[in-house]
């Protein structure tokens, strides 16, 4: 569906570090009245892989993602990037946040948003547009460029929003709810267009989400959360491949074998 | 083609939509002050003599040009001073509990009680009426740039320290644009305050200015050319928000077309809390 071109430019994308937390817990407040969020959470990302974090809504996901790009800082335990310890937001992790109206910047072109991050990076002005381009070109919007982010469709905003995070350099796409304020239709291009760049260019993803079906249709591994505070419950194998059909992988039995365990480790 | 046989004549039409009001009152008012023998309200053609006197012999002109350089300058000052000073209270949280009340205060003392105070103090040149006006106006700019700052969402924050956007890019490409629109409505409230501002300052001990044009005229009991000097200042307000409004359209044009999208409704409704 994407076709992805001239990969010179993007060439540099491929996932090289494996990104994990360990014995990760995040409390808010501090003292008796100090509110446990995640209690000893073990997640790993392996280069060119895609992990999906499913669990009921308010059990911690989108914090557990914070933690991950660097956003929040841990109350025990690790975020480790590679062999580094990180501290704070590095350039190789990219966020593409759920609500695109409002991380697209209004007053610039879809261009612009995507290559204003580059600014602050000391790129120059020519360089970080050619970048931005062929950026906005491998998640299938080549002609938006020169457009506000209010005349483009959801779906098409949230497109340019992963191509700001590609454009970031960034190896490891962090996502959160990434699709849920689109329709159906929109929702399964965009969830092939992850597929799709994650197998050309090899990048890791790492996808929140509340959506059972769109976890495994997506992941290699699912990470269950669930529980107060909120620890994981599974991981959940998926074993489909890089290559995946809307229609045919979620008809295989497998795929409705893996959901069945997800469910049920959620209900419990 | 027909688009452009069209547009002349809507044009006009909607020129004719604005001014006929204008028109019909003025019509009104000369033919029934025709005849009128009171001193207080002279009839409209002895005003508009007076007008014109004042024009030819370019008292009128010299006076406004002095009034208009005043009332520019210090909306000018106003606006640098009080979107920077807003920007920088609205990004500091501990900077904002400090001056809060002082903000308070300050905007509620009114404006013109200050005039002979400063006059007094600064005397009766051109440069302490400039800062009369800046004083009077920087209070909306500033307040509504703090609105402004402060509204911007927890997402567009968190982006700016996800992509490690450096202090100075923030301030300029993220934090001023957002509160442009804040600041804007803020100018727009300036610009009354500092019509009033500007020629009330010209009346305490002045030389020059459409406001010593006016309190000399009528306190030599030349009346007609006390009301010619207010319609010019009529005239000046409206002039000045109409440039307001074309530098308004050119800087948020984003914002004005975004408008029809859902988002950017959002946003209309959020500055619209913010400017009153």
């Amino acid at each position: 569906m994407t076709t992805v071109e001239n990969l010179d430019l993007l060439d540099e994308r491929r996932a090289r570090h494996a990104l994990a937390v360990e014995g990760l817990s995040k409390a808010y407040g501090e003292g008796a009245d100090a509110v446990r969020i995640l209690e000893d959470l073990d997640v790993r990302v392996d280069p060119n892989e895609i992990v999906c974090i499913v669990g009921p809504s308010g059990v911690g996901k989108t914090t557990l993602l914070r933690c991950l790009a660097g956003l929040l800082a841990p109350t025990a335990g690790t975020v480790t990037f590679g062999t580094d310890r990180m501290t704070g937001p590095i350039s190789q992790v990219g966020v593409v946040f759920q609500d695109y109206s409002r991380s697209l910047l209004p007053w610039m072109r879809t261009g612009e948003n995507v290559a204003f991050p580059l600014q602050g990076k000391g790129m120059r002005r020519a360089e970080r547009h050619a970048l931005a381009q062929q950026c906005l070109s491998a998640v299938g919007l080549p002609d938006a460029g020169r457009k506000y982010p209010w005349q483009l469709s959801g779906g098409m905003q949230q497109r340019a929003a992963i191509a700001r995070a590609l454009a970031y350099q960034s190896e490891v796409l962090l996502m959160d709810e990434p699709f849920a304020s689109v329709d159906a239709q929109t929702r399964f291009d965009l969830e092939d267009l992850v597929l799709d760049l994650r197998k050309r260019l090899g990048i890791s993803v790492v996808v929140v989400t509340h959506d059972i079906d769109e976890a495994v249709y997506l992941a290699d591994r699912v990470v269950v959360l669930s529980g107060h505070p909120a620890t994981v419950v599974d991981v959940v194998d998926v074993p489909f491949g890089q290559d995946r059909d809307q229609i045919q992988t979620k008809a295989e039995p497998a795929f409705t074998e893996a959901r069945a365990r997800i469910l049920g480790r959620i209900r419990h | 083609m027909t688009a452009m046989l069209l547009n002349p004549l809507r044009i006009l039409l909607r020129l004719l939509e604005r001014l006929w009001l204008v028109v019909a009152l003025f019509a009104i008012w000369w033919f029934a002050s025709a005849n009128s023998t009171s001193v207080y309200f002279p009839a409209l053609s002895r005003i508009w003599d007076a007008l014109r006197r004042g024009v030819t012999d370019g008292t009128i002109r010299s006076d406004l040009a002095y009034s208009l350089t005043n009332i520019v300058i210090g909306i000018l000052l106003a606006t640098v001073v009080g979107a920077a000073v807003g920007i920088a209270v609205g990004e500091l949280e501990g900077l904002r509990r400090v001056l809060d009340p002082f903000l308070q205060f300050a905007r509620s003392v009114p404006q013109s009680a200050l005039i002979p105070i400063v006059i007094g103090a600064l005397g009766i040149g051109q440069a302490p009426k400039i800062y009369m006006i800046a004083f009077a106006c920087v209070w909306p700019v500033l307040l509504n740039a703090i609105d402004g700052v402060r509204a911007i969402a927890p997402e567009v924050r968190d982006m700016a320290k996800a992509y490690r956007i450096p202090r100075r890019l923030w301030l300029r490409r993220m934090v001023l644009p957002a509160a442009m629109p804040q600041i804007m409505a803020g100018i727009r409230v300036a610009l009354a305050v500092g019509v009033v501002v500007m020629v009330v300052s010209e009346i305490f001990s002045a030389t020059e200015g459409i406001g010593h044009f006016i309190n000399n005229a009528g306190s030599v009991f030349d009346i007609p050319s006390a009301w010619a000097g207010t319609l010019i200042v009529g005239a000046l307000g409206y002039v000045l928000s109409v440039a307001f409004v074309l530098v308004e359209k050119a800087t948020l044009g984003w914002y004005f077309k975004s408008a029809g999208t859902a988002s950017g409704a959002a946003r209309l409704r959020t500055r619209g809390k913010a400017a009153k």
